[in-house]
């Protein structure tokens, strides 16, 4: 199943989530995205960004001293939720989402969390 | 009660009761007194999160195996002396179009007056492309039937009108709560283990472990620069308030949350799974 498809079925089984990109966070790069909400590669290159800053400093270090390594963060705004999964065994992989703010995100969580560890073990 | 709590106390209650295991380390998810079997099965279904194969047994000699995840029945997998399953059995992926034949195929599996049994185990076919399913909210309610309903199995009142989350015992709402990060801080509840504002209307107000909330407040001091930059970069939108919330999974372990509204920042440390609550009070508070 290729990332698309594996990308598609996370939108499929979750239609909250706006958008759902596979990420290369080292190169700063939206490697392929799914979803219906309309986006530009700006918005893209920007999301990714966004990623990046989320697993930033000073509040990732603060995260690392007090419990260890964050792999997944979230960004609440008013226009939604962007939930940012980075991959515990690749760390440039990772998965960059915009959700609703209805959306299941223990279930989303899990959903996500089971596609990027497929992709980034290439089956 | 509110409507909001049920499943965590039905998920605390499911806790607290002691497992029946039977031979072969089965566990007896209804006895021959449950009220509903079924509802024991669907709520097994329903507090499974990862993909796993649910073999459900019944003493009438029956079984099925089900693969599940993320709330959804995925696929059939297999059953045992039931009839009427050869549509699902064949779905490579369960659809809308299968939920009465699975409907049935519970029902008869888990059948009144008759104990109910479950064994957890890893998915054993390939689940690619099986990203849909049919969700157990879908089944519960075709069944008439409160996921989280807890004690007894009776039917719910004419639901109310949901009201507005209440804050923790623990925390005193005060004057100056009504701005947002004191509302989106009470309103979390116990899950925001410690916090604190820094700023804005609510300057100096806290809550939770002083141990915790006095590191919080060190750290704060000297980072609230590199705080402010980092969470105007992290928001796709300029104005308005903006919250991130970094951890371990996001839905166990340790979560940090900082949020900034009204000129203030909230800082604070979540504990488990706050997804429910933090999304649930961010909507509330964001009115």
């Amino acid at each position: 199943m290729s990332v698309s498809e594996l990308l598609g079925g996370v939108v499929k089984a979750y239609p909250q989530a706006r958008v759902v990109a596979f990420a290369d966070l080292s190169s700063r790069m939206i490697l392929a995205s799914q979803g219906n909400q309309v986006v530009t590669q700006e918005n893209l290159d920007a999301l990714c960004e966004q990623a990046r800053t989320s697993f930033d400093d000073p509040l990732f270090s603060l995260s690392v001293e007090a419990f260890g390594e964050p792999h997944a963060a979230m960004v609440l705004a008013l226009d939604g939720v962007q939930v940012y999964l980075r991959s515990e065994t690749e760390p440039g992989d990772a998965l960059v989402c915009i959700c609703d703010h209805s959306i299941d995100l223990a279930g989303f969580v899990a959903k996500i969390r089971e596609t990027l560890e497929k992709i980034s073990a290439g089956t | 009660m509110n409507r909001g709590t049920l499943p965590i106390v039905a998920r605390l209650q499911a806790l607290q009761s002691p497992a029946r295991l039977a031979p072969g380390g089965a566990r007896v998810v209804a006895d021959v007194g449950h009220p509903s079997p079924l509802a024991a099965l669907l709520r097994e279904v329903n507090e499974t999160m990862l993909a796993r194969a649910l073999t459900f047994e019944s003493s009438t000699g029956c079984s099925m195996t089900v693969d599940v995840a993320g709330r959804r029945v995925l696929r059939l997998a297999g059953v045992t002396g039931l009839s009427g399953a050869e549509t699902c059995l064949a779905a490579p992926s369960l659809e809308d179009e299968h939920k009465d034949e699975l409907i049935k195929l519970f029902q008869t599996v888990a059948a009144p007056r008759h104990e109910l049994r479950v064994m957890s185990g890893p998915v054993r076919h390939d689940t690619d492309g099986l990203s849909v399913g049919i969700p157990v909210a879908l089944l519960a309610d075709l069944c008439l039937i409160e996921l989280n309903e807890f004690g007894e199995a009776e039917p719910e009142p004419q639901p109310e009108p949901e009201p507005a989350p209440a804050p923790a015992e623990d925390l005193v709402l005060e004057a100056g709560d009504e701005g947002f990060l004191p509302a989106l801080a009470l309103r979390m509840g116990p899950a925001l283990a410690a916090w604190l504002i820094v700023g804005g209307s609510a300057d100096g107000r806290t809550g939770g472990a002083e141990e915790m909330v006095a590191h919080l407040s060190g750290w704060l001091e000297d980072e609230a620069e590199g705080v402010s930059r980092q969470l105007d970069m992290a928001s796709l939108v300029s104005a308005g308030p903006v919250c991130i919330v970094l951890g371990a999974t996001l839905v166990d372990g340790h979560s940090i949350l900082c949020a900034r509204a009204d000129g203030g920042i909230l800082l604070g440390v979540i504990e488990g799974d706050a997804s429910h609550s933090l999304l649930k009070a961010w909507n509330a508070a964001r009115g």
